[in-house]
């Protein structure tokens, strides 16, 4: 199957100030990959070059089965973005806002009016259809933009920041609709400062500073930035057992804080057995054994702030 | 073509909801145009006595009794404003179009979808330009239909309602209003309150206030030569004008480039 988005080397340059620098990556079909890097990193650009809003310096890219710069209005047909400010016309109501938009995204006329109820429906927002959009919360504005978006059903959807500045209820909304347009096969470029939700939403995430600084999933990104690794809690001072912990073969680091003890292993999971039977050997009283899980900000300050 | 007209229905959509606009750009030539007949009754009713004869006129005003001469001073001062009028409005229409839009970011959403940048263009040039232009030469007959029932004498008439004048409103007019279009757009790169770009684009009233005092000055003689002189040199600054906008007019210059 061919990819969502495959690019090569695709750089852009801004009066010599290179803002994107040789980006290589492919997103398959059907999967959210999240677009993560610090303010000025060159993600809106980036987006711009893949909605073929902008040309690049150098490189090139396929977009839903669409090169760049060969035929961008055939591209732009296939991809929905959703632009870092929602973009609506105040004055006018959520329906005529949309069917403006679905009729500059060329639905027959036909099919504008379905398209527009369908996903006022879908982000609920039907009951306000009428009202002028300037009346409308940053939660309804968002959905309206988002719905905007989407209405000539692209394969390929750009989420600018979809849940920046939304209240935890709309935010949760929004990412459960993400997971729903996955769902029904569609690709998401996710662009996002919220690091859980992309943890959560994401298959895939490329920590983006100027350039690509790595990409995979979620797991992968943890375990090759961190390994892997087990805390144990135990009764009284951890700090106690850790000249015994150091003396074990498969433990590559130990970290003791007040009843915790942190360990980076091998394989957790084949030697989490012996790591406790020789912890009891050495008299410690075993509270919890957990995963060491580090949150995908510890990779991302970890990658962004070893660039800087 | 299709999505011009999709965006000149959009903008007209807006024109509608915004009341405050409508009535200060499209309702001002019905309102002078009826100001300007009543002023031009009321001259020719003043009881005739005296003489201009000794008053320092240019000629071709010689001779004239004194209603002849008050109606021809008022429906000249007044045939003037069919001239401004027609830049002042798309302007407005369009600095609020197109600088407006910069400002509420709704530009990107737009440039996103397959339009053409010059569909846009033409969509909200149009959308300025059409309600303008027709209103204002639908003042302007109402007008001149004015001049010819209460003018005092035939002469009146054809002194206020010259071939000159005709040229000047047909052809000319139109194209200071398609050079102020192009002009907001050429602003829209660099400013972002529609107010500072209509206020630049008043820069394209003083020609015609030059042609308005030298006429009455009796320096300049609004003949259908000098109008046509006039188109023909207006022709190639709207040409210019509009080839520098449609040049910042396009997705990348106005998504890097715009300030």
């Amino acid at each position: 199957m061919a990819h969502a988005i495959e690019t090569h080397g695709l750089t852009r340059r801004f009066d010599g100030r290179v803002a994107v620098e040789g980006l290589s990556l492919t997103i398959e079909p059907g999967t959210v990959f999240g677009f993560l890097g610090p303010n000025g990193a060159g993600k809106t650009t980036t987006v711009r070059m893949l909605a073929a809003l902008i040309a690049p310096t150098d490189g090139d890219a396929i977009v839903a089965g669409h090169a760049l710069g060969v035929d961008d209005t055939a591209l732009r047909r296939s991809v929905g973005i959703l632009t870092e400010q929602p973009g609506l016309y105040d004055r006018l109501s959520a329906r005529q806002n949309l069917r403006y938009f679905a009729r500059l995204y060329d639905l027959e006329p036909a099919r504008v009016d379905a398209q527009v109820e369908r996903y006022l429906h879908l982000l609920d927002l039907w009951d306000r259809r009428d009202e002028p959009v300037g009346t409308f919360s940053k939660g309804m504005r968002q959905k309206l933009a988002i719905a905007r978006a989407l209405l000539h059903e692209p394969t390929v959807v750009f989420l600018d920041e979809p849940t920046a500045a939304l209240d935890p209820e709309a935010a949760r909304t929004v990412r459960q609709f993400v997971k729903g347009l996955r769902a029904e096969g569609r690709t998401i470029f996710l662009t996002t400062h919220n690091l859980p939700e992309a943890d959560e939403l994401c298959d895939s995430i490329g920590i983006f500073q100027r350039k690509l600084l790595r990409m995979g999933s979620p797991g992968e990104l943890r375990a090759g930035l961190f390994g892997a690794g087990t805390i144990v809690r135990v009764v009284g001072d951890a700090a106690r057992y850790v000249p015994m912990a150091r003396s074990l073969a498969f433990v590559r680091g130990v970290h003791a804080e007040g009843e915790a003890l942190t360990m980076e292993l091998d394989d957790p999971d084949a030697r989490n057995p012996d790591l406790v039977d020789a912890l009891k050997a050495a008299g410690a009283r075993i509270r919890y054994v957990e995963r060491l899980q580090h949150s995908l900000e510890d990779v991302y300050l970890r990658l962004v702030g070893g660039h800087k | 073509m299709k999505k011009a007209l999709v965006v000149l229905e959009k903008e007209w959509l807006e024109l509608r909801l915004q009341r405050a606009l409508l009535l200060a750009t499209l309702f001002l030539p019905p309102l002078l145009t009826t100001i300007a007949i009543a002023a031009f009754v009321l001259v020719g009713l003043v009881p005739a006595s005296g003489s201009a004869g000794r008053l320092p006129l240019i000629p071709e005003l010689v001779g004239l009794s004194p209603q002849e001469l008050s109606q021809v001073l008022a429906g000249r001062q007044f045939s003037v404003l069919f001239l401004l009028v027609p830049i002042f409005i798309p302007s407005v229409l369009a600095s609020y179009a197109i600088v407006g839009e910069k400002r509420e970011r709704t530009l990107e959403p737009i440039l996103a979808t397959p339009i053409e940048t010059w569909e846009l263009l033409l969509g909200k040039a149009l959308a300025a330009l059409i309600p303008a232009l027709a209103i204002t030469l639908a003042s302007a007959t109402v007008f001149v239909a004015g001049i010819v029932v209460f003018a005092v004498s035939a002469a009146v008439r054809d002194l206020i309602v010259t071939p000159g004048w005709i040229l000047a409103v047909l052809v000319d007019t139109p194209l200071l209003a398609l050079t102020g279009v192009a002009l907001i757009v050429i602003l829209s790169s660099r400013v972002n309150d529609p107010r500072t770009a209509q206020q630049i684009s008043a820069v394209l009233v003083v020609p015609v206030l030059g042609l308005i005092f030298g006429q009455l000055a009796g320096v300049v003689v609004l003949g259908p030569g000098l109008a046509l002189g006039i188109g023909v040199i207006l022709a190639f600054v709207a040409a210019g004008a509009l080839w520098v906008a449609t040049r910042l007019f396009q997705r990348e210059v106005i998504l890097t480039r715009w300030r």
